[in-house]
């Protein structure tokens, strides 16, 4: 049984933007204001909804829908090409935002992050009143709104954080998790997909109400250790920790595509990018790395994970990108025929500090600009946010 | 086809064959291995498409000819786990049957047709190198060698054939190896400089047991092919650069230190237990005839080690990487080699003989 005592009850902050990159473009086009929005690729090039604002939604426009459908549904709905640069940009005034309240703060994409405010409770007050300084700090230097999510752990907060969109705040006290949980359908249950869904719907769960009448034996029978986690969640129950690029284990970055691709110059482009930021955290955390993962998933749900050693530690993107691209043509060389890609991403592990000061025999000229190249690049970003520059290979970008 | 074969033969053959068969890719047909039933011998073909091999098993009384495409992780479970002294390999139209004195087998066979064309040699060998030489080298270069390449083409051996010579250096950047020795034959022509995958390097060491067998060796663009009276092995080589390792070998030192290989090897393994991630450099103090080792690794302790030594020039306090000379140690089968030495932030070198040298960087301990 988890004794909760009141000392040791978290406050987690999860903080989630409301149709962000419609709301972004109707924020800096005031035309837009009121209006329904589809921010994606055309209807005409086979484009997917980036994301659909709220007026669009009241068609029955979703994300990740293809255009040409969506347009159909709401044909007044004007269509707008996604500006990564700008909302990249967005993004890291929000992160510079959130750093005020904690530096415990853990980016999940471009609009969302979790923050571990239980430290800051003494010095900035109660967690609901650092939540609503936020929403009100972001309105301010952004004009956006954001929902926010009021939990002892991360899995009450972003079910929170969804149920009162848009511009929404909503607090889970601990004493009255079940509460809370109980109505609940169990398609929130975090790590449940539509297979385990229609599972426990043949068990005859269909709430957080009715899963936790399940054992814990009867739930690992049923789903192995997903099981056991299932149990705890059923009873809101979640230990893990808000984890930042400082204290990680290691960085990483990865994109699910709202449509499967087979295109290898694609797919490398997209890998490239991630390369780039990955290794610009890495830096920025002042670490190196000595291993390179690469993480694949085919449209069948198949996940291949393919890793590599550097003979040293680095924090070089071109180190990093020579591993990840020979990994990736080594597996894209024999992959299946007919494999499409679901998702692709890239990590960095087993960090050390400065580097154990290893002379090298040749090639360190060739380090050096390489070291100036990364300098560069990072400041240009830090300045101009991150689409301002990119390595070749980079065509379009792909948006999450 | 029909055979009745040595078990213990076969399952030798499939351990090599089944190690180059290819085990993490989603293409079945690369984890399969061959079995080419000819007139008198049994030959077993196995592909990663980087490196094939073709391998034979000769203690085989063939019955009926014929070729067959299996699972090779199964086939050599299979053969391994018997324990008969011979087994029958019979084909049908689907299967594959492995029959001991108790036992029967059945596996699902593929289409042999789809199995990629296997390693061969057209025409002679462009040179020859004996068992033995190709073994020593192999063995006092590959542990130099990148595991992963970054900038240069070091992922791999250099092979640099020079007349009656061949010159194999491996590096990482941080230390290199060079070996050389003895070929026969030759023609002139082909590539001389070539870059072999570590892979094919290990494989070789595994594969050429005979000692004074000669190895023929033919080279392409993209290809190299062994040829041994048992097997062929043709491997695809490593492109791109291998940086210009004569400008990294040292020309002067003014400093020399006689090392007992045996008694050094174990000064050095010892210190390193003291070493962590953080600092992986041991401190080589070289002083007359006495050579100080020592180490510290943070929140854990500090070592030293003393060893006599003889040593020519003035005192000198330098940094290594311990494995980096554990790892040479370990290939060098005489008593002593000199280590050479300039500045603490010069690279030392080990020579041993005319036909061997290594050079290595130090830890900057400062």
């Amino acid at each position: 049984m988890h004794l909760m005592n009141a000392a040791e009850t978290r406050s987690i902050l999860h903080i989630d933007m409301d149709a962000f990159f419609a709301a972004v473009e109707q924020n800096d086009r005031p035309e837009l204001r009121g209006q329904p929005v589809l921010v994606g690729g055309a209807a005409d090039k086979r484009g997917v909804v980036s994301t659909a604002s709220y007026e669009a939604r009241r068609f029955g426009c979703r994300s990740a829908m293809p255009m040409a459908r969506a347009v159909q549904l709401c044909p007044q709905a004007i269509v707008v090409q996604p500006r990564m640069e700008r909302y990249v940009q967005i993004s890291r005034e929000l992160l510079a935002l959130f750093e005020q309240s904690t530096p415990a703060i853990e980016p999940l994409s471009i609009d969302e992050a979790f923050l571990d405010v239980t430290g800051s409770i003494r010095l900035l007050g109660p967690s609901v009143q650092i939540a609503q300084q936020l929403k009100q700090d972001i309105c301010q230097a952004t004009g956006l709104t954001a929902s926010v999510g009021i939990a002892p752990n991360k899995f009450l907060a972003k079910l929170a954080s969804d149920l009162d969109k848009p511009s929404g705040l909503t607090v889970v006290a601990p004493n009255n998790i079940r509460g809370f949980l109980d109505p609940l359908p169990i398609a929130r249950l975090w790590g449940a997909g539509a297979k385990t869904q229609s599972r426990l719907n043949s068990l005859g769960i269909r709430t957080f109400a009715d899963l936790r009448q399940l054992s814990a034996g009867c739930l690992e029978a049923e789903f192995g250790q997903t099981g056991r986690k299932f149990f705890d969640l059923a009873r809101g129950i979640d230990d893990r920790p808000v984890v930042s690029d400082r204290q990680a284990k290691s960085i990483s970055q990865e994109t699910t595509f709202v449509q499967d691709v087979a295109d290898c110059q694609h797919l490398r482009a997209v890998l490239l990018q991630q390369t780039e930021q990955v290794s610009s955290r890495l830096r920025h955390q002042g670490f190196k790395a000595r291993t390179v993962n690469l993480k694949i998933r085919t449209q069948d749900f198949h996940t291949i994970t393919r890793r590599s050693t550097l003979d040293g530690p680095s924090d070089s993107t071109t180190d990093f990108w020579a591993a990840a691209a020979s990994l990736f043509e080594r597996w894209w060389s024999t992959r299946p025929p007919t494999g499409r890609i679901r998702l692709i991403g890239i990590g960095v592990s087993q960090f050390s500090g400065a580097e154990g000061c290893q002379m090298r025999l040749f090639g360190e000229a060739e380090a050096d600009n390489a070291r100036r190249l990364d300098e560069t690049f990072d400041q240009i970003q830090d300045r101009f946010g991150r689409s301002a520059i990119a390595r070749g290979l980079l065509g379009d970008e792909e948006t999450d | 086809m029909k055979v009745r074969v040595n078990r213990q033969e076969l399952a030798e053959a499939l351990g090599v064959v089944g190690s180059v068969a290819a085990t993490r890719t989603p293409k079945d047909i690369l984890k399969c291995v061959l079995l080419r039933a000819a007139a008198d011998h049994l030959e077993l073909e196995g592909t990663d498409l980087e490196i094939s091999i073709r391998f034979i098993v000769s203690q085989v009384e063939v019955n009926k000819k014929g070729v067959v495409l299996v699972s090779a992780e199964k086939l050599s479970a299979i053969v391994r786990e018997s324990n008969d002294e011979l087994l029958d390999i019979e084909t049908d139209a689907n299967h594959c049957h492995v029959r001991g004195a108790g036992s029967h087998f059945q596996i699902y066979i593929r289409d042999a047709k789809e199995f990629p064309a296997g390693a061969s040699m057209s025409g002679d060998p462009d040179w020859e190198i004996k068992a033995n030489v190709l073994r020593h080298l192999a063995e006092r270069t590959i542990f130099a060698a990148a595991r992963e390449n970054t900038r240069y083409a070091i992922n791999g051996v250099l092979w640099e054939r020079k007349d009656k010579q061949l010159v194999m250096v491996a590096t990482d950047g941080r230390r290199l190896a060079k070996a050389v020795g003895k070929i026969s034959g030759g023609k002139d022509g082909g590539p001389s400089e070539v870059i072999v995958p570590s892979k094919a390097m290990v494989l070789f060491q595994r594969l050429f047991t005979e000692q004074d067998e000669k190895i023929g060796v033919k080279l392409t663009e993209s290809q190299i092919v062994l040829r041994s009276n048992r097997a062929t092995v043709s491997v695809a080589l490593v492109e791109g650069h291998f940086p210009n390792y004569h400008d990294v070998i040292p020309k002067e030192t003014n400093k020399t230190a006689q090392l007992k290989v045996g008694e050094t090897l174990s000064g050095i393994r010892r210190a390193a237990l003291l070493t962590n991630e953080e600092s992986r450099g041991v401190r080589f103090a070289f002083a007359d005839a006495e050579l100080t080792l020592s180490s510290r690794a943070p929140q854990e302790g500090e070592a030293s080690v003393k060893l006599a030594v003889a040593y020519k020039g003035e005192a000198l306090e330098i940094g290594f990487n311990p494995n980096f000379l554990t790892d040479v140690l370990k290939v060098i089968h005489d008593d002593e080699v000199n280590f050479e030495l300039k500045d603490a932030n010069r690279p030392g070198v080990i020579k041993c003989g005319d036909d061997y040298l290594y050079v290595v960087m130090p830890v900057n301990l400062s």
